[in-house]
């Protein structure tokens, strides 16, 4: 039996590109339903999404990222979806990687695959504040996890229904490095297939000056909350 | 403490009883908050309105004047009220995201059935 599949796009102010995506992913895999969470859009995110015929769940102001993709796995959850994948709508994901990222996902060798910028040491150029980070980040995942992680904050990414179960009733999630420590700590298996993404050429980053500084320390209060959140789930069960 | 000043300071604790009770009174602040508060007030007039026990307090906290202690006392209170707020905005931060995600998937859910049922 074929699994189903939900494609979550969490978008804010993404009128100019959100339909090319849509478009993109209803063209090339109409077999896979989706939805996308828009976050409180101040432009014609809704309309445009609307005048596609495309479902949306409509946050009536901004949560931010995490909170806009965790809306999505609930709404995943809720219908029964065997897999979700979470997949940015900015158009800097390419709609060829999807079967990369789900297969691993469909054939049982992983809960959680991370569309991986950074494995094989693919050319992605990214600021170097972040590259740093990400470099960071990437060393601390494998004392913590005990496998190397290459991108720590991809946001192509494919979740079992368990490892969306785990993520859902966890402390509140940025989905980056914190949840990757949470499902792998909770015997979840973890893989990165290599991705290749496009420049963004419409909206802004969701990076700011000020997360130079509050995104590292942030990760990393959370990945310690998802560790300690962890080890009491192991011991209840 | 002169008898002036512990009258000066009852007054002005009097006065800030009341603005509590008015507060509380026209729902600018909930009854749990409104408690603290009140506690916070009476306990500062009665150490200072009766003076053994003014007067015991830098013992009991190792310091030496009574206006020290009483800025000790003042600063703990302000550190755990700080604390109380933050959780209670935590709380409600959680809360509201809970019931707007909870709006967001309830919207999609009833148009998807209002859509099979046409």
């Amino acid at each position: 039996m074929s699994q189903r599949v939900l494609i979550v796009i969490p978008a804010y102010n993404e009128e100019k590109a959100i339909a090319g995506v849509l478009l993109g992913l209803r063209q090339a895999y109409p077999a896979y339903d989706r939805v996308v969470v828009n976050d409180g859009s101040k432009d014609r995110t809704a309309e445009v999404v609307d005048g596609l015929g495309e479902k949306q769940l409509r946050l009536p102001c901004n949560l931010g990222y995490g909170q806009a993709l965790q809306t999505g796995l609930k709404y995943g959850l809720l219908r029964g979806y065997d897999i979700v994948v979470s997949f940015d709508a900015d158009g800097q994901h390419r709609v060829e990687d999807i079967p990369a990222v789900v297969g691993a996902l469909a054939d049982g060798r992983a809960d959680l695959v991370i569309g991986s910028r950074f494995s094989d040491n693919r050319p992605y150029t990214t600021p170097l504040d972040r590259r740093l980070g990400q470099l960071l980040f990437s060393f601390l995942t494998r004392p913590v996890v005990g496998q190397r992680i290459y991108d720590t904050s991809s946001g192509f990414k494919a979740l079992s229904a368990a490892a969306c179960r785990a993520i859902v009733q966890g402390s509140f999630m940025d989905f980056h490095l914190e949840s990757i420590v949470l499902l792998s700590l909770l015997n979840f298996k973890i893989v990165e297939v290599p991705i290749t993404v496009r420049e963004r050429t419409s909206g802004r980053s969701m990076h700011s000056l000020a997360s130079i500084f509050q995104y590292p320390l942030k990760t990393i209060l959370l990945t310690v909350v998802a560790a300690m959140d962890a080890y009491l789930i192991r011991r209840t069960r | 403490m002169s008898i002036q000043g512990i009258v000066i300071i009852d007054l002005l604790g009097l006065g800030f009883v009341l603005l509590i009770l008015n507060l509380i009174r026209t729902k600018k602040l909930v009854v749990g908050f409104g408690v603290v508060w009140l506690l916070a007030v009476g306990g500062m007039m009665v150490l200072i309105s009766v003076p053994p026990l003014l007067q015991g307090l830098p013992a009991l906290l190792g310091a030496i004047y009574p206006a020290s202690a009483l800025s000790l006392l003042a600063f703990v209170f302000i550190f755990l009220i700080l604390i109380f707020f933050s959780v209670q905005i935590s709380i409600l931060s959680t809360r509201q995201v809970e019931l707007i995600q909870t709006v967001a998937i309830k919207g999609l859910l009833a148009a998807e059935a209002a859509e099979e049922d046409d």
